[in-house]
């Protein structure tokens, strides 16, 4: 008698808690906007004085080929670009970026890049730094 | 015989901590974040290796002779995008190497004979990628420079350490940097639009 009442408790005991965690919710503030994430923005974007947008996503498509990235998706009317690259020691971890090139008034462009380090964003602001200074570069030489 | 039967036993004992310690080396190196967006030293040399000038005026002209040359040397295009002069091209094949299975019998050998069969995992399949880029090189799109990168993604099948089992399924990324594949595709790319490669 024993044995079965067990497996019985068991089971129902199981079944009660399946029941009472149900479906987890979303956190409330999963689409707030924070004053880090402000923060954040600004330093992953910068402007830039140029008015064809094709020619600022040529001018990042050089910059990332010349970081060493392999550059997996360009959207040219749409200024999108979607790159990669294993990075560190031994090729370690993973480095994926999102570029999107936006038109800022009538001459200028935006240019907004958002990087993963294994799947964790970076929020390092000289990272960002880095990267702009090697897209001004590419852009200059492009004249 | 016992003494032969302890010193084997005695070696494979190092293979195995000098493995570990080769392993927990390779963990104690992590990336730094701040190099990702770095220039490295050797950018131009491979810049020059990857890219050439065309005199053309006809930058679709040169994206499709590209994909044409890819065609010919066994690469599916994946992606073309013609407004920015991109194109992306993938190959499929074994990555099998004779060096690497006789280093896994011989260090299968050698466990066995300590007791303990250790498998280093090899490489098994590789996807060769190129991608593409052809951007105007002056201000009146008379000039076109042409750039491409080779690279691999290599694909590990599983292994043993002898007490546990390693997963297949570990991959890794190499930069293709040999010159005779570069001057190769350019040379084919030059025969192609009947024009003469420049270097940068």
């Amino acid at each position: 008698m024993n044995k079965p009442y067990k497996v019985f408790v068991f089971v129902l005991g199981f079944m009660l808690t399946a029941c009472a965690s149900g479906p987890q919710k979303p956190p409330e503030n999963l689409l707030a906007l924070t004053d880090a994430q402000l923060k954040i923005r600004s330093y992953q974007t910068k402007v830039f004085e140029i008015k064809d947008r094709l020619v600022v996503v040529r001018g990042v498509v050089q910059a990332l080929q010349d970081l060493g990235f392999i550059v997996e998706r360009v959207n040219g009317p749409m200024g999108m670009i979607t790159a990669g690259k294993f990075a560190g020691e031994g090729h370690s971890g993973f480095v994926e970026l999102t570029v999107v090139v936006r038109d800022k008034g009538s001459a200028q462009m935006e240019v907004r890049v958002n990087a993963l380090f294994n799947t964790a964003p970076i929020e390092d602001p000289k990272i960002y730094q880095n990267f702009f200074r090697v897209v001004q570069r590419s852009l200059f030489s492009q004249g | 015989m016992t003494r032969v039967i302890v010193s084997i036993k005695s070696v494979s004992c190092w293979v195995v901590i000098i493995g570990v310690m080769l392993f927990l080396s390779g963990c104690a190196r992590m990336a730094s974040p701040e190099s990702f967006f770095e220039l490295s030293s050797t950018y131009s040399k491979d810049k020059a290796l990857q890219s050439r000038f065309f005199e053309t005026s006809n930058q679709r002209e040169l994206i499709s002779a590209s994909a044409a040359v890819l065609q010919d040397l066994g690469f599916q295009v994946e992606e073309s995008e013609s407004h920015v002069g991109v194109l992306r091209a993938v190959k499929e094949r074994s990555a099998r190497e004779w060096g690497q299975e006789i280093a896994r019998t011989f260090v299968a050998l050698i466990g066995a004979i300590g007791g303990k069969v250790i498998l280093l995992p090899v490489d098994l399949h590789q996807q060769i990628a190129a991608t593409l880029t052809v951007f105007p090189a002056d201000n009146d799109s008379k000039k076109f420079c042409s750039r491409i990168i080779f690279h691999r993604k290599v694909w590990k099948g599983d292994g043993s350490t002898g007490s546990s089992h390693i997963p297949p399924g570990e991959q890794r990324l190499e930069m293709i940097n040999d010159p005779v594949i570069y001057q190769q595709f350019f040379s084919k790319l030059s025969k192609s639009v009947f024009l003469e490669a420049h270097q940068i």
